[in-house]
């Protein structure tokens, strides 16, 4: 019988045991590859899956869980050498009494953003075990242990990409009910569902007691049958054994009947003894069915957000009418985006909306570059927005979690090219009401619209709770009528079709005096008809304020907890704009000078005073003749030993909020922009993971004017030499923390120097001396921070 | 049980550049903010085995075969017998913390990594005490980490491999040899029946040596 239509019949479904610790009692020596039992050891490998099969188990896991090319890098075998004989040893075991899966376990490296190891690298390597394995006759895929939610999406992306197989995915949690990662069941439940997986669960790390939470909350969040291959008890941490025995495990496997587990299986520790006792234990009970129903949701990694109150969508990650985003989009400054995204969390929006078409630059490159590095820092699930089926898919594949897809419409060309990715990448989608002929003018039509995208998305195997409309804002200053049209389809989307609403609310006001008076009103107006998720600018405290009045007057904020914990200091909630520790500092803020400040580093002060310099002075004698030299005065101070490193940054940070202000008030003038000087390219090397120095060095740097154009870390020397020709920069900077890694920099120079780049380039890090820097053929060595501006005024003045 | 409830200020204050002696009221309470926060997000994993040890030609082999090459290792360990080779983690969720303090305040996420480099000694510490408990009356010489000496960082892998780390505690080394999580160690304790020579760690065997920014400040890390 298929693994399909097993997971159907009423009864438990078996699967095997322990490998890694059979292969040890066999003899298998400490150090020595356990992938490679099938060359080495073909008869203990035979003996054991036999054992397995005589004590019940109905799926073999072929012994593959390291063979990715990664793993057996050390051994000098390849993957096609060691899969196909792996499975057929099982399969001869097996003699049709029990399936064969491919195991597929991680590939020993982090991925991004905590490792290295990139999302299609990953999705390759699995691949090719993919396709060995389909060669080789396997039955499905068991891919298990993993930590990493992203790693997870790889593997199974490489099987339904590679194979019709079926597969089960499973992933390993400590005892707090996460991974080593922090990745939640929840979220991997509504990930991996959406993907198209047969069957989910949780193996190895905890014993099979430590099993029913982890159960109940992956039920809460999928209607796939759940599988249980835990550990024989807990681990020792000096490697001596698993605390629990055969019999013991036994009946603590019988017991997950109560909670509807489908598929029952041992991990490390266990043997055909502890499997066969678990096949006896399950003899006779049935498996309880509890009805399940999961709520409409969408996750990061950590995060999940169920659409069962008014979940807010900030919208300040995208480039219309935004100015200072535009700048960043052209200069590939993900950082700015990455301070907007973290300050509308702090506001309170659940979800963030980003959309990052300009017409000049590569929109699939970037959403992908801004996806990576949104979900580095924040764990608010994203909306990701764009017109472009093939910018979706880029972001959909390295989006880890469930995301939306913003949007699709009722014409019938955008629901065939993008339902199909929605269904694929297992995210939830936004439908607006229109279609060729515009968006139409009477709620009933809009409806109609409403109702075919939903039918054409059902189609497609999305579910009706994945699928959130939009009844489209218009704005009231140009077609007064509009405004109840919306807030009516709206309602009888959510009445008629039972389908969750979502509404960009900013539009309405267009064109109106006192703008948030009548986007405040509107959006309470709508939230009081269904809107679901608003979005909105979470920074505007009026907007916020809507929403968590709604929910306390509606009862949903359950003892108005979240009212009360915003306003119940409210005074000093809305001060606190910056860092803590500045607001406990001796003298009143309206006594100090900009340059006190800034030299005492008082960032939270910074902004307040720049704006009563400007009420006096012009920006750009702020900038020349207040901050420069304060900045000036701090570094004469580091060099001479007076104060150190964090003062210097303190000085840095305050400044930097300082020229904040500026920056706003320039680019509020039109045509008032600061002086631009030319750019300067960082990276930390190839190969090198640490570049808290090389950020340090970039906020000195544009302190000074000098726009940066980060590459971040682990930079192969091709991207540097890219950035630099892209942006005409006359100064590329260079970090390496590890002697392992100076290699890689000292390549990076030459590669610049063979392509002949005009620029000088300057290097630093705590391995380097200026004669090593010399040896490599660097312009400059910079000891620290303070010295590499010194070096761009050298360079570029 | 390792647990770690404080960190040493001073010590985070030397990692950070600034003479303790020489740090303000303000950016004491900072560093104290920071240790708190860094350590409500650390979880301190580890693992650990001990392996009979044989200084051969070219270095130390482990039972099961693994050859940890270099002259200095072997020197370190003469007199023992045996060695346990383990591996601690702050975990991932440390580098987040950092990731996004750099996005908002490069103030907060140098303290934060210093606080992360001072928690990591400290939770090696602890777990050494726990080791040298499980082997009464042996000697010690201090643990002994890749990148010490001549010890290269390529053993990193067949050491957390040995150990089973990247499933038993979620620590993997990248291509170039690097520990991920960031906040991490591998280390090797000597295990010595009987009294041997005492050294302490020092900037000799230090893998920083000529280049060391507090050496090249005149001053010291504060690791001995």
């Amino acid at each position: 019988m298929e693994f399909r239509e097993l997971l159907k019949t009423p009864g438990p479904v078996i699967l095997d045991g322990g490998m890694g610790t059979m292969l040890q009692a066999k003899g298998l020596k400490l150090g020595e590859h356990p992938e490679l039992a099938a060359l080495a050891h073909p008869d203990w490998l035979l003996d054991i899956h036999r054992a397995y099969v005589e004590a019940g188990t109905q799926i073999l896991c072929a012994n593959t869980f390291g063979a990715n090319r990664e793993k057996l890098r050390r051994t000098g075998k390849t993957v096609e050498e060691v899969i196909p004989p792996s499975i057929a040893i099982a399969k001869e075991a097996a003699q049709g009494k029990a399936l064969v899966a491919l195991d597929l376990g991680p590939i020993g490296q982090l991925l991004e953003p905590t490792g290295t190891l990139d999302f299609e690298t990953a999705v390759d390597i699995f691949a090719q075990e993919v396709r060995c394995a389909v060669s080789a006759g396997a039955d499905l895929v068991m891919i298990e242990t993993m930590t990493d939610l992203q790693e997870c999406r790889a593997a199974l992306l490489a099987v339904k990409e590679n194979s019709d197989l079926p597969v089960l995915v499973s992933m390993t949690y400590e005892e707090r009910g996460r991974t080593f990662l922090g990745h939640s069941p929840a979220c991997a439940a509504l990930t991996l569902e959406g993907m198209g997986a047969d069957a989910i669960g949780v193996n190895c790390s905890l014993g099979p007691r430590e099993m029913p939470a982890l159960v109940e909350e992956l039920t809460r969040w999928t209607t796939l049958p759940i599988s249980v291959k835990p550990n024989a008890g807990l681990p020792d941490p000096g490697g001596a054994g698993y605390d629990i025995t055969a019999d013991q495990f036994a009946a603590a496997m019988a017991d997950l009947t109560e909670l509807g587990v489908k598929c029952y299986g041992g991990c490390c520790g266990t043997t055909p003894e502890y499997i066969s006792k678990m096949c006896a234990a399950l003899e006779g009970r049935t498996i309880r069915e509890i009805p399940r129903s999961v709520p409409a949701a969408v996750c990061s990694p950590v995060q999940a957000v169920p659409i069962d109150r008014v979940r807010v969508i900030g919208e300040r990650i995208n480039p219309t009418g935004k100015k200072r985003m535009k700048e960043a989009l052209l200069r590939d400054d993900v950082d700015f985006m990455l301070s907007q995204a973290l300050e509308q969390t702090q506001a309170g929006a659940d979800i963030l909306d980003v959309n990052v078409g300009l017409p000049e630059i590569d929109e699939a490159g970037m959403m992908v570059k801004v996806v990576k590095a949104l979900q580095g820092v924040t764990d608010a699930p994203l909306q990701l927005d764009s017109t472009r089926p093939e910018v979706l898919e880029k972001a959909l594949r390295v989006y880890c979690g469930k995301a939306i897809v913003n949007s699709v419409n009722g014409d019938e060309e955008t629901l065939d090219a993008i339902l199909p990715l929605v269904k694929k990448y297992g995210a939830a989608v936004v439908g607006l009401t229109l279609d060729k002929n515009g968006i139409p003018k009477t709620a009933l039509d809009r409806l109609d619209i409403a109702r075919r995208i939903m039918n054409r998305a059902v189609n497609y195997g999305i579910r009706k709770e994945d699928v959130y409309i939009d009844c489209l804002t218009l704005t009231v200053s140009a077609e007064q009528a509009a405004a109840s049209q919306t807030l009516e389809a709206l309602s009888r989307v959510k009445k008629e079709l039972g389908l969750k609403t979502v509404l960009g609310v900013s539009n309405i006001s267009f064109g109106l005096p006192a703008r948030p008076l009548v986007n405040q009103n509107f959006l309470t107006m709508a939230m009081t008809m269904g809107l679901d998720l608003p979005i909105i600018n979470p920074n505007l405290e009026a907007m916020m304020a809507a929403v968590r009045c709604y929910h306390l007057l509606m009862n949903i904020d359950a003892d108005a907890r979240d009212y009360i914990a915003a306003y119940a200091n409210a005074a000093v909630s809305t001060s606190i704009t910056a860092g803590a520790g500045a607001a406990q500092s001796a003298a009143p803020a309206g006594e100090r000078t900009l340059e006190q400040i800034v030299i005492a580093g008082l960032k939270g002060e910074a902004p307040a005073a720049t704006r009563r310099l400007l009420e006096t002075m012009d920006s750009m004698g702020v900038v020349d003749g207040v901050l420069i030299p304060a900045l000036d005065k701090v570094g004469a101070d580091f060099e001479a030993g007076k104060v150190f490193l964090p003062q210097l940054i303190q000085a840095a940070g305050a400044a930097q909020a300082a020229f904040e202000v500026i920056r706003g008030r320039l680019s509020a003038q039109p045509g008032g922009e600061r002086v631009v000087k030319a750019p300067i390219v960082l990276a930390t090397v190839k190969g090198d993971i640490h570049d808290i120095g090389k950020n340090i060095v970039k906020v000195l740097l544009e302190n000074y004017g000098y726009p940066v154009i980060d590459l971040g870390k682990d930079v192969e020397p091709a991207a540097v030499a890219e950035a630099a020709k892209k942006h005409g920069a006359p100064l590329v900077g260079l970090s390496a923390l590890m002697t392992t890694t100076l290699g890689s920099m000292e390549q990076t120079i030459r590669l610049l120097r063979e392509e002949q780049v005009p620029c000088k380039v300057v290097v630093g890090g705590a391995v380097l001396t200026a004669d090593y820097a010399r040896k490599i053929g660097a312009d400059f060595y910079a000891r620290d921070a303070k010295e590499s501006v010194d070096v761009a005024r050298q360079v570029i003045g | 049980m390792i647990k770690v409830t404080q960190l040493n200020i001073d010590e985070v204050l030397r990692y950070m550049g600034c003479p303790p002696e020489k740090a303000d009221g303000f950016l004491r309470a900072q560093v104290e903010a920071c240790a708190r926060e860094l350590l409500g997000t650390v979880r301190p994993r580890w693992s650990w085995r001990t392996v009979e040890i044989a200084l051969e030609e070219g270095g130390v082999r482990l039972a099961g075969g693994l050859l940890l090459p270099g002259e200095d290792l072997k020197a370190h360990l003469t007199g023992c017998g045996r060695a346990v080779v383990f591996c601690a983690t702050l975990g991932a969720e440390v580098d987040a913390l950092i990731r996004r303090a750099e996005r908002l305040d490069m103030g907060r996420a140098l303290t934060l990594d210093c606080c992360a480099s001072a928690a990591v000694e400290e939770v090696c510490d602890q777990i050494e005490g726990e080791l040298q408990g499980e082997f009464p009356g042996c000697s010690f010489p201090f643990r002994y980490s890749p990148g010490y000496g001549d010890l290269p960082l390529e053993v990193q892998g067949p050491l957390l491999d040995l150990l089973d780390a990247p499933r038993r505690v979620g620590l993997c080394a990248t291509q170039t040899h690097l520990l991920t999580p960031r906040k991490s160690v591998t280390a090797i304790l000597g295990v010595a029946e009987g009294d041997i020579e005492q050294t302490k760690r020092s900037c000799l065997g230090c893998p920083a040596q000529g280049s060391c920014q507090y050496r090249k400040a005149g001053g010291h890390c504060g690791i001995s």
